[in-house]
């Protein structure tokens, strides 16, 4: 372990530095800045790819002392890889459609300033090897995201970002809690498959810190009773920063989750104990609240972040029966839902920016005014529902399948009910959209009809998310395989 | 002897002739002394600091020869000299960054007294923190008062008098508890150095003699530093001293003065009383108590305060709660989490308050919300500080703050029953940090219109900018790097015992 690998911090400075020198530079023009960003953003995916494609054990930097104890450290084994290349692409193909997006938006350099920040950020998130140096990226990425947030600077969003940021405090702050006490034992934190402490009969102390862990981490998955800040922070913020707080910086509270439980605490510890049980009915709670909500929400937006609180909730759901096949099926889940809720987020900007329509009553006709736009709407809408053979329905298949064979009393009963109800939901809140653009009945004018349909810069992002989210779901073999190996070394 | 051991003698009489000698000088003049007696006092604690750090162990340098118990003695450990190094540090760069300000706040003719006021501040801070000896400490604690009740009315403002009356009571309060407390002292033992006493001492609580005289001393020296250090319930006059006086001094008296009463409680606790009788006493506890109560009260009465400076002095009061929570756990590890903070804190204070005043400049010279408006985009330097400043505070990874509450949490996993009281109220006081520091900045960035504002023309005075950026600087460092100064508090709290 002492070979220090410093190309590791290549992909965490870039994008950093990028976006810090970005506030200072002047350009002439819009598309010289759009240039910059893109060259950024691609190089950032590639030095990413390329670490992925490196073996697990050169991928480790362990110099930086912060204080005795705290010690920054990165690791990159293959989940860090996975999250890594997700954020980097999803960061990619979000910036390549915001530049039509932000037009209408103003200080659009401050925006991408923030916006290339915290995708170093979560590079070094993914790459953390420690607890400690996860928490540290955790809150610099809650700190680097306000601003995202809060953007346009008006009341409600100063207020949204806000209430992100008290949320984000909070949970982080239970995360820490349970980092002393972990410390408190003695016991150094360094990620490790399956978990270090990993005793059974672990003295409630030890309990309480993996549940306030949960719960903080939690925070950033939009878990009940910690969600609130989700549903107020992605309507105000610009659609392209909806997009990646909801597809990506959510599961930055997911990878949290997954390090503190399985690479921290170990499964066995928790297996069959009250913060497992408590923990299953959180999630499905989130499960069905969330898609209630979504189904009674009018605004288009609002609507898609109740689902997104409902569809994380799924993955925690996954990975809360601590079962290898759901397990997998949640891992399968974070990418799926990322493309998913990504596409979706950005369609969205496409219709804000192109009409202006926000409330779903609006939506009627917009089928035929943007019809690539409305088809990719349609296309993920159906693979978040879970209709096969698209992708969603794979990982739900994961999902049910491992929850039943979990054997927790009741609960792996009632958890693959509530998701089918749930995917009775999801189809009623975001099909209904898609069938009332694609046929808005008699008395629709189409002698009114505008073609208001983005150009290529924010379709071709869609296009290729869209296609990726539907192929993955056709050969899964691949990217199963690579979870199956995780699952079986954590579990 | 080497000749490094004197040093920290050089440093005390340096400072108190560089104030007589500014008596008969102008403004300018005194100025000067005062910027070269500073840089001085920093260089040799750091001589002092690299030698008493290279041999190990600490030193007693007697005056005039004259040897206990009639003699005056300082003493000299690892940690003395490192807090000799952080004022002198802090208190070079407080005065550089209020440069401009005190050249247009204090009038002319007062230019000097304010340089002699800092001289014999600097003085008193380094005896409180050298001195072997209590009747010296109980002088200097009373030199010290009169410096800073200078330092707060020099702007010759209706308020300042006031708040310069009522600080002066509330230390003479303070000032007159501990002289009761040593005069009891003095009469059960017969020694005012502070080994003897403690030798003394140890011999009396060894036999359960004089069980009552010993706890009242206890309290009365633990309350009267405690008024002076504006401990929670005795905190009122720290809004008004810290709140309307020139930024620098601003500056000194949150991160400085209250600071070295601290630190003389701490050395007093290990040095005479013995850390030990204070546990048995159970007067942590009610340090513990005192501090947590603070550390809330202190944050919920800055959410309530509109003005920005008064917020940031009452969130002095719930980091003074911070370092008495970390004595009042009652470990060695609380009390070098506790001595961190003090340095860490005078950091992010003189900090925020150097901030604050190039951000009401750029403000009609106003401080509250409203006016505050796009401050930060008016004057950049000084929004960045206060956001530094304030994500410090917070506690935000690679800053100083964070290693802070690290410390203490840390402390409290081996307090006991402490633990979970310690961890709850930490994690309240981060949220309620949270609430007003980052309204405050977010107020800071929010664009107004600009007809609100005429644009400001900043006379920037390269020397304020300078010291501000060496403030962050020292913030991101101790955040990064506090290994080194974790290290030498602890052996130096070592040499203590």
């Amino acid at each position: 372990m002492d070979i220090n690998n410093y190309f590791l911090i290549f992909p965490v400075l870039l994008p950093i530095f990028a976006g810090v020198l970005l506030m200072f530079l002047k350009f002439g023009k819009r598309e010289h800045m759009q240039l910059y960003i893109l060259a950024i953003l691609i190089v950032d995916l590639a030095s990413v790819g390329w670490i992925a494609l490196q073996p697990e054990d050169t991928l480790t930097l362990s110099q930086f002392f912060i204080a005795e104890g705290l010690h920054v450290f990165f690791h990159v084994d293959m989940l860090s890889k996975i999250f890594s290349v997700l954020t980097a692409f999803v960061w990619l193909m979000v910036g390549i459609a915001s530049f039509e997006y932000m037009a209408h938006e103003k200080n659009e350099q401050r925006f991408y300033c923030f916006y290339l920040v915290v995708g170093g950020v979560l590079s070094a998130l993914a790459f953390s090897g420690n607890l400690l140096t996860m928490y540290v990226f955790y809150e610099l990425m809650t700190l680097t995201s306000m601003p995202l947030v809060m953007h346009n600077l008006s009341h409600e969003a100063i207020m949204a970002g806000l209430k992100y940021l008290f949320y984000s405090v909070a949970g982080a702050f239970m995360v820490l809690f349970g980092f002393f006490l972990f410390n408190a034992e003695g016991r150094v934190l360094y990620f490790s498959p399956g978990g270090i402490i990993n005793e059974a009969n672990p003295p409630g102390i030890m309990l309480f810190a993996v549940f306030l862990m949960i719960v903080g981490f939690g925070t950033k998955a939009g878990m009940f009773p910690m969600h609130g800040w989700l549903p107020t922070a992605h309507p105000v913020a610009p659609a392209p920063a909806s997009a990646v707080l909801s597809g990506v910086i959510t599961k930055a509270g997911v990878l949290g989750i997954i390090r503190s439980v399985y690479y921290v605490a170990g499964p066995d510890m928790i297996k069959g104990t009250w913060v497992q049980y408590t923990w299953i009915i959180l999630s499905i709670l989130t499960i069905f609240m969330g898609s209630m909500m979504a189904y009674k929400e009018k605004v288009l937006k609002k609507r898609l972040a109740y689902s997104t609180v409902s569809q994380v909730s799924y993955i925690l759901f996954g990975l809360s029966v601590m079962q290898p096949v759901a397990f997998v099926g949640a891992l399968m889940h974070v990418i799926f839902h990322s493309l998913v809720k990504n596409t979706l987020f950005v369609s969205a900007g496409a219709i804000i920016c192109k009409t202006g329509k926000t409330k779903v009553r609006q939506l009627v006709g917009i089928g035929k005014e943007m019809p690539v736009t409305m088809w990719c709407f349609t296309l993920v809408s159906l693979t978040l529902v879970g209709i096969p053979p698209t992708s969603a329905f794979v990982s739900k298949w994961y999902l049910i399948s491992g929850a039943l064979d979990s054997g927790v009393p009741g609960l792996s009963w009632i958890g693959p009910i509530v998701l089918l109800i749930s995917a009775l939901l999801t189809a009623g809140y975001l099909l209904t959209i898609s069938i009332k653009a694609f046929l808005p009945g008699e008395d629709y004018n189409y002698a009114k009809l505008v073609n208001h349909e983005p150009t290529w810069r924010m379709l071709m992002p869609m296009i290729v998310m869209t296609a990726l989210a539907v192929i993955l779901g056709i050969w899964p073999a691949g990217l199963m395989k690579i979870f199956a190996d995780i699952a079986a070394s954590v579990l | 002897m080497a000749f490094v051991q004197n040093f920290p003698f050089f440093c005390i009489i340096l400072s108190m002739f560089s104030a007589i000698i500014s008596f008969v000088m102008n403004g300018r003049i005194a100025k000067y002394i005062h910027v070269a007696m500073v840089t001085a006092v920093l260089i040799l604690s750091l001589a002092t600091l690299s030698f008493v750090a290279g041999t190990g162990e600490s030193y007693t340098f007697m005056m005039g020869h004259f040897p206990a118990p009639w003699g005056n003695e300082i003493r000299i450990g690892e940690l003395e000299a490192l807090m000799a190094v952080f004022f002198s540090l802090i208190m070079m760069l407080s005065v550089f960054g209020g440069m401009a300000h005190i050249d247009r706040e204090v009038q002319d003719s007062k230019k000097n007294l304010f340089y002699i006021l800092l001289d014999l501040l600097m003085a008193s801070l380094l005896a409180l923190i050298y001195t072997n000896d209590l009747f010296t400490a109980y002088v200097f604690i009373e030199i010290n008062t009169i410096a800073a009740c200078g330092l707060i009315m020099i702007k010759k403002q209706g308020r300042t008098y006031v708040s310069a009356l009522r600080y002066m009571i509330m230390s003479l309060v303070g000032s007159g508890l501990f002289l009761i407390g040593l005069t009891l002292l003095y009469s059960i033992t017969g020694h005012l150095l502070m080994s003897p006493a403690k030798e003394a001492l140890d011999q009396i609580i060894a036999v359960h003699s004089y069980q009552v005289p010993l706890m009242v001393i206890i309290i009365l020296v633990t309350v009267g530093l405690g008024i002076k250090s504006g401990l929670y319930p005795f905190h009122t006059w720290i809004p008004d001293a810290y709140g309307y006086t020139t930024p620098s001094a601003s500056a000194i008296l949150s991160s400085l003065v209250s600071k070295g009463y601290i630190f003389l409680l701490i050395k007093i606790f290990y040095r005479v009383l013995g850390f030990d009788s204070i546990i048995s006493s159970h007067m942590v506890n009610i340090l513990f108590a005192f501090g947590v109560i603070g550390m809330i009260m202190g944050s919920v009465a800055a959410i309530k305060e509109r003005n920005i400076r008064r917020m940031t002095a009452y969130s002095s009061v719930a980091q003074i709660g911070y370092i008495y929570m970390g004595l009042g756990l009652g470990t060695t590890a609380g009390v070098v989490a506790a001595v961190f903070h003090i340095i860490s804190h005078g950091v992010m204070k003189s900090l925020l308050f150097l901030s604050i005043s190039g951000l009401t400049e750029v403000s009609d010279g106003r401080s509250d919300y409203l006016s505050l408006r796009g401050a930060g985009l008016r004057n950049r330097i000084a929004g960045a500080a206060f956001t530094v400043g304030s994500l410090s505070m917070i506690g935000m990874p690679l800053l100083t703050g964070f290693i802070s509450k690290y410390l203490f949490a840390s402390a409290a996993t081996t307090a006991g029953n402490k633990m979970i009281t310690a961890w709850v109220v930490l994690a309240i006081s981060t949220v309620l940090n949270t609430m007003y520091f980052m309204r405050t900045v977010l107020t800071l960035y929010r664009p107004v219109s600009a007809e609100v504002h005429k644009e400001y023309t900043l006379e920037k005075s390269k020397i304020e900018r300078a010291a501000i950026i060496g403030l962050i600087l020292l913030n991101i460092g101790l955040g990064v790097a506090s290994q080194p100064v974790i290290k030498a508090i602890e052996a130096g709290l070592a040499m203590f015992g």
